[in-house]
Formats: structure tokens, C-alpha cells, sequence
């Protein structure tokens, strides 16, 4: 079973039978549904607890409209938790390092935001392109630069997951398969176990990626 | 994922009752198992352990797994290389989790269910201590009404009196007012004798006087003269004696 650096992004497929939708399922079955009992046991209780905690967070800065987004957004979260969480166990697949699909999950959102916004109240969304207080001069460059980043907003959204998340597992790889071909000459390879560790935990900022993503599309909702 | 093996259960308990015989309740739910299944070391169940010992004895299931490592191994059917190092890594910084937040994440869940059934507890506690209350209160009025005889007593006591008082306030208004009226009938009547008598008085005067003739005036002033010479003769006889 030797793997290449960069067969660990491949799309897997087994005997012909693309794996991709197994993989993306995943995240559903190990969430057990709470059942119709009053107490539930710790798992159903913590993941109960977690998710309210998590949206009531996410809802503190929108207005009762915005609340609409609460599932979307929370159930968004739990997916894309999940699944960075277990692409970092070994020989497991991410889904999130492809591009397409955190383009799938950027570029609809974003646009949502951005439609729902014109629709509604455009002279305020419009408005929004231009920060308060500029001097005069500085007008016409500064509506040109906001709707850059306005329209640049759902690529930076899904580039900056994927990015992050195949760096990520690069690196883990790489400095794996240092501490692989180190093993022979002892003493470096302790150091590098710790830096592989410490990796590790930083990669379990993947979670924070999450929450970066959710909340840059919360930032987004000028609902 | 036990909950789920139990909801798959209960589920089966619904699906080996036969086609609609008894009512569809969910109700009485079988109860949640306490504790989830024994695990050694955190992932093999304890009944792996148990089928094993008869045959293998204590060290049986670790043979077991020493065996099929070795195996594995041996025969590169898992080789060895730069992943294993990576799922060493994680497993390590899992299993450090595990074991350091576990019993407080645990115990945190706990709570959570023990203040849900506390709050639900405390509305029950405080419906029965309501609900004493009330008995209480009850026997409390029930004792006050076997007095309330004595109550009533005074309180009948109380308006006899008061009736009799008012009572004898307006009859002793009625007297009075009937005295004055009476008293008012006397006095007009006085009045009356007194304006006759002196109504009479004054014509007696008035017929005298007219009826009095300068003549006999005359001979009365003479005579009252003459009586005063007397008087005053025997005034002075007697002051001499």
C-alpha cells in the first residue's frame, strides 16, 4: 500500500465505484438523532448542548432575520467540522481539499447573501460598497475597490478552506514520512515526532477554519 | 453508539408487536441501559474477553491481538511507513484528550441531565409543598369555624345592643319632642290668660281712672291730707314715748 504525496487527494474509488459520496455522507452517521426521551444519554446531551451553544453564538449579532440562516449555517458548521476532523485520522479521504466542493459550498451562499440583500433593501446593500467618512476625492477608487472584495468574497471563501485543509495534510505527510526515513539515525527523529505532534494539534484548528468560514459568510449577511 | 442499538431495539420491540393489535404508544419508553457497554482499553468490548475465556483463558484475546499484528505485519499485508507514523500521532494526541477532558466532559453531560431533572423535581416538590399548604390551611379554617358560634354570639350581643341603644335614643327623641309640643300648647295658653288678665287689668285701670270725678279726686287728696296729719301726730306721739 504505498501512497504518493498526493494520492490522499485523489477522489477515491473502489473497482470503479466512486467512494466520494460515502465519504461525504459520513459526517450524517456518526450523529446519532436525539430520540423522543426526556434525559438522553451524555453523547445526545454534549452534541445537543454543543450545537445549541454554537448557534446561539452565531445568531448574537444578526437581527431576527437573520435567524433564518440558523440551520443552514449551524448544520454547515457541524459538516464541515466533522468531516476535517476525520481526514485528519490516517489513510481517510477529505472531501473538503477538493476545490470543487468548497467552491459547491462558497459561490451559492455568498451569492444567496448578496441577492437577498439587493432584493431586499438595495439602496442599504448598495451602500455598503462604500465605508462612511471617506474624503470626496477618494470616492469613485474606493466603490471600485469594495466591489472587488465584495465579488472576490466567495473565491476567498472556498480557496482559503481548501488551502488550508491540503496544506495542512501535506505537511502532515511530509513530515510523516521525515520521521519515516529518519528512524535508522535516532536523535532527529524525536524532535520531529514532537513537531509532527504539534502539527497535529494545530490541526485541530481545523475547527477554527470552521468557524472562520461560518463567520466570514455571517459577516456577509447584511440581512 | 449505543443509544442507537437501543433505538434499534425498541424499534424491533415495536415491529414484533403484531399488525395493530394494541395501541400505538411509544409509551412506556423501555428504559436506557445506566452505563454503556464495558470496554478494555477503550475500544474492545468486554464480551470479546468473555467468549474467549473459556477456551484461552485470561491472555487469550491478547495473543489474539499480538498474533494478527504480527501477521500483519509480516506478511506486509500493513506496511509499515510514513502514515503510520501520522496515525501514531493522532492516536496520541487523541488518546491524551480522551484521557485528560473525559471525566469532565463526562461529568459536565451528567450535570446537565441532573439540573433538567432537578429543575423538573423542584416544580413537583414545590406542587406538593403547595398542595400541604392548602391541607393545612384547610384544617386551620376548618378549626376556626367550630368557633365561630362564639363569634356570632358576640357579634348578635353586639347588635342587640346596639339596636336597644337606638332604641331608646329615638324614644327619648319621640319624648322630647312631645314635650315640647305639649310644653309649647302650656305656654301659649299662659300666654293667653296672662294677656286677658292684663287686658282686663289694664280697662279695670282705665274705666277707675275715667270713672274717678275731679270732685272725688278732690276729697281724696283732702282726705290722704288729713290721714297724714294723724300718721304724723301719732308718729310723733310714739317717738316721745
Amino acid at each position: 500500500m504505498m501512497v504518493s504525496f498526493f494520492d490522499q487527494f485523489a477522489s477515491p474509488s473502489y473497482l470503479g465505484i466512486p467512494l466520494i459520496a460515502i465519504a461525504i455522507a459520513l459526517p450524517w452517521v456518526l450523529y446519532p438523532t436525539p430520540p423522543a426521551r426526556w434525559i438522553n444519554n451524555r453523547l445526545i446531551t454534549i452534541q445537543g448542548w454543543f450545537i445549541n451553544r454554537f448557534t446561539n453564538q452565531l445568531m448574537l449579532p444578526l437581527n431576527v432575520g437573520g435567524h433564518k440562516w440558523a440551520l443552514l449555517l449551524a448544520s454547515l458548521m457541524i459538516f464541515l467540522i466533522t468531516i476535517n476532523m476525520l481526514g485528519l485520522l490516517p489513510y481517510t479521504f477529505t472531501p473538503t481539499t477538493q476545490l470543487s466542493l468548497n467552491m459547491g459550498f462558497a459561490v451559492p451562499l455568498w451569492l444567496a447573501t448578496v441577492i437577498i440583500g439587493m432584493r431586499n433593501q438595495p439602496t442599504i446593500a448598495l451602500g455598503h460598497l462604500l465605508p462612511e467618512g471617506t474624503p470626496i476625492p477618494l470616492i469613485p477608487v474606493l466603490i471600485i475597490i469594495e466591489t472587488i472584495s465584495l465579488l472576490i468574497r466567495p473565491l476567498a471563501l472556498g480557496v482559503r478552506l481548501t488551502a488550508n485543509l491540503t496544506a495542512g495534510h501535506l505537511l502532515i505527510q511530509l513530515i510523516a514520512t521525515a520521521v519515516f526515513v529518519l528512524l535508522p539515525m535516532m536523535p532527529t527523529v524525536a524532535i520531529l515526532t514532537a513537531a509532527v505532534l504539534f502539527l497535529l494539534t494545530l490541526l485541530e484548528v481545523a475547527v477554527a477554519m470552521i468557524q472562520a468560514y461560518v463567520f466570514v459568510l455571517l459577516l456577509s449577511l447584511y440581512l | 453508539m449505543l443509544s442507537r442499538l437501543v433505538l434499534v431495539s425498541g424499534g424491533l420491540v415495536q415491529a414484533s408487536r403484531s399488525f395493530h393489535q394494541s395501541s400505538q404508544s411509544l409509551a412506556p419508553v423501555p428504559p436506557l441501559p445506566e452505563k454503556g457497554g464495558k470496554v478494555r482499553h477503550g475500544i474492545f468490548p468486554e464480551e470479546l474477553f468473555t467468549l474467549l475465556y473459556p477456551k484461552t483463558g485470561v491472555t487469550g484475546p491478547y495473543m489474539l491481538g499480538t498474533g494478527l499484528l504480527l501477521y500483519m505485519l509480516s506478511k506486509e499485508i500493513y506496511v509499515i511507513n510514513h502514515e503510520t507514523f501520522a496515525a501514531a500521532s493522532i492516536g496520541a494526541v487523541v488518546i491524551y484528550g480522551i484521557k485528560k477532558f473525559g471525566p469532565s466532559v463526562a461529568a459536565f453531560a451528567d450535570k446537565l441531565n441532573e439540573d433538567k431533572v432537578a429543575k423538573a423535581q423542584e416544580v413537583k416538590d414545590q406542587a406538593m409543598a403547595s398542595l400541604a399548604q392548602g391541607i393545612e390551611d384547610e384544617k386551620k379554617e376548618q378549626w376556626r369555624v367550630e368557633g365561630r358560634h362564639m363569634l356570632f354570639d358576640a357579634k348578635r350581643n353586639n347588635v342587640a345592643m346596639l339596636l336597644e341603644t337606638n332604641y331608646r335614643e329615638r324614644l327619648h327623641m319621640v319624648t322630647n319632642e312631645v314635650k315640647k309640643r305639649l310644653d309649647y300648647q302650656v305656654q301659649l295658653q299662659n300666654l293667653h290668660r296672662r294677656m286677658e288678665q292684663e287686658h282686663l287689668v289694664n280697662w279695670v285701670e282705665q274705666s277707675v281712672i275715667k270713672s274717678i270725678t275731679p270732685q272725688q279726686e278732690k276729697e281724696s287728696i283732702a282726705k290722704c291730707i288729713a290721714d297724714l296729719k294723724v300718721l304724723a301726730k301719732n308718729t310723733q306721739a310714739r317717738a316721745t314715748v
